[in-house]
């Protein structure tokens, strides 16, 4: 109940906000643009380049359409607590019946209710991509889970950082940073290691790459399951870099969201201190019984 | 009953609370006085469960307030001294959202929300959005607000500041319609006489310590030192004037507007019977006898017992 008033509220002032409607054509606009831009590059084409221009297409708009995920959903989700605060609103949430994990969580879901709603609305435009053909579905369904995992736990962050840190630009600039650093870090890393030792695609540089997001991509449908940078075997099966990453970032996730869970109400350290007293005292209880 | 016991906050290096006991009586509306700085919204969000004390207790009916927070934010409703709204939501959708917070039944939400709307008189902005509300129709929706989930106890924090003298009278009258539904109401302000003329008591604070406390009868007389009387008399003014100025307790006898004597007196109810049936023995003929307010001299002595405070 006190959940769906919180999401009630959130997405009806995220919804009337005339940013919202601005960003979501601008999205759109941008895709559509570069889409089209894109086939009228390649020019005449005959029944056999077709399909190339299909999957041409289709890499093009999920490579803008992951960059755009990972640069818009911060900024959904990085002030919605730090963003109360400073509204001077926070106190009266947390004088009402929300738990903190239905304060983070409600603040959570409508942050990537927009996340959300900017990939639902690009579907159409990756549509065009059929008439072209050269994309499988199923290459479809696991782009379109890793940018959904990569909505929940790019928001995730941000919403940490609104939690820990007091004020909106500063947690909006350290959850951009985090996205940049968890783009490039690995293919800098990777390179490094190139210079020092030949790097062919060894265990030692493909493990740099496990939850990357772009080589999550990539392994949609360049390599598919036979990738072998950042390929992961488990109990003697191999997994595809895209079910790695998802795997992780959800745990990732789960990690924030009880960080945030945690810090969100007011002394997470005097509580965390007063847990680990009584801890002691209820086992020193139950061993004296 | 609201028993504060000995206690202290600190920020940092700033003490913003120093020691300090209090008792609040149910169904008083009791008012917080003290200049900026003074402790006050200290105290109030310590009583909201928001804050928590560096030392000593507070207890609501018994239940401490450190120990069961969840508790006592459902008997308390905290108004504080900003509007902290949402201005892109209407004046029902604003009530209707910390109603569901609150956990009231979808519902039951609707009737709950006309009735503050009504209790409030914002019933013809109900449709209005909060943004274009007036100061004081915002400072009565969030008033609203704290009383969304029916709470036993209201925290007030300078909720007159900013509202013009109608809103203020419109404020005064709905505390006390409050009160008469048996709330007991925590009103902080900086301007005494704000607070004089609504509260039941009050308590004045000063650099995070209590200065007095009591009803505002008795501090008035505790700050003031006394009353004033103003008497009228049928002619015997000369006369009644010689004869207040044998009575103990009775100083600075004037008579400055023809029939009518002024004199301040020391003593209670008791001793002031006594002055009264005094007069009447000697045969003065007394029209009327008022314990005059001393409001304005309370400002004064306010203004004398907290110049130069700051919080240390």
């Amino acid at each position: 109940m006190t959940f769906a008033a919180l999401l009630t509220k959130e997405l009806r002032l995220r919804l009337r906000r005339e940013r919202t409607i601005w960003v979501l054509i601008t999205y759109l606009l941008v895709m559509t643009l570069l889409g089209f831009l894109f086939i009228n590059r390649t020019g005449a084409y005959n029944s056999s380049t077709v399909s190339t221009v299909g999957s041409g297409l289709y890499t093009l708009l999920v490579f803008v359409q992951l960059f755009l995920i990972m640069f818009i959903t911060p900024a959904f989700t990085a002030t919605s607590i730090n963003g109360e605060k400073e509204r001077q609103t926070f106190d009266l949430l947390l004088c009402s019946r929300l738990s903190a994990f239905e304060l983070v969580a409600g603040k959570l879901v409508a942050g990537l209710a927009n996340a959300l709603l900017l990939i639902a609305a690009s579907i159409p435009l990756f549509s065009l991509v059929f008439f072209f053909g050269g994309v499988g579905p199923m290459q479809v369904f696991e782009a379109t889970l890793v940018f959904v995992v990569t909505a929940i736990v790019v928001g995730t962050f941000g919403l940490f950082c609104s939690t820990l840190l007091k004020r909106p630009p500063v947690s909006i600039a350290i959850a951009y940073m985090f996205c940049v650093i968890w783009m490039i870090t690995p293919w800098l890393l990777s390179f490094l290691l190139q210079l020092s030792a030949p790097f062919n695609g060894s265990a030692q540089g493909s493990y740099l790459f496990i939850g990357n997001p772009i080589l999550a991509m990539i392994s949609t449908f360049t390599f598919g399951g036979t990738s072998p940078i950042g390929t992961v075997s488990l109990f003697g099966t191999s997994l595809a870099p895209w079910i790695t990453y998802a795997i992780i970032n959800i745990l990732l996730t789960i990690v924030l969201l009880l960080l945030s869970t945690w810090l969100v109400k007011p002394y997470p350290i005097s509580r965390l201190a007063r847990l680990m007293e009584k801890r002691p005292r209820k086992e020193k209880a139950a061993a004296t019984a | 009953m609201i028993n504060i016991q000995h206690v202290s906050k600190s920020y940092r290096r700033v003490n913003a609370l120093k020691d300090l006991s209090l008792e609040i009586p149910k169904g008083s509306i009791y008012g917080l006085i003290g200049p900026n700085g003074a402790g006050k919204t200290t105290l109030l969000r310590i009583l909201a469960a928001l804050l928590i004390p560096n030392a000593g207790q507070v207890w609501f009916d018994g239940e401490e307030v450190g120990k069961k927070p969840a508790l006592i934010q459902r008997k308390v409703g905290y108004m504080p001294d900003f509007f902290g709204v949402y201005p892109d939501l209407t004046s029902v959708e604003y009530l209707e959202f910390y109603a569901g917070i609150h956990g009231i039944p979808r519902k039951k939400q609707t009737s709950t929300v006309n009735d503050l709307l009504e209790l409030v008189d914002l019933n013809s902005k109900r449709d209005v959005l909060v943004e274009t509300l007036s100061r004081g129709m915002k400072q009565r929706l969030c008033l609203a607000r704290a009383l969304v989930h029916d709470p036993e106890v209201l925290l007030l924090d300078e909720p007159a500041s900013g509202l013009d003298p109608r809103a203020r009278v419109e404020l005064r009258e709905l505390l006390r319609t409050l009160q008469g539904m048996g709330k007991t109401i925590i009103i902080s302000s900086h301007i005494l006489l704000e607070l004089a003329e609504m509260c039941t008591d009050i308590a004045i604070i000063q650099g995070g310590q209590l200065v007095v406390a009591g009803d505002v009868e008795q501090v008035t007389r505790r700050l003031d030192g006394g009353r004033h009387i103003e008497i009228r008399v049928l002619e015997c003014v000369p006369e009644t004037t010689e004869a207040l100025k044998e009575i103990e307790g009775i100083s600075n006898v004037t008579s400055e507007n023809g029939d009518v004597i002024q004199a301040e007196f020391v003593g209670d109810d008791r001793a002031l019977h006594r002055v009264l049936a005094a007069l009447i023995t000697r045969g003065l003929p007394v029209v009327s006898f008022a314990p005059r307010s001393s409001g304005g001299r309370l400002e004064e002595v306010f203004m004398s017992i907290t110049e130069g405070s700051s919080p240390t």
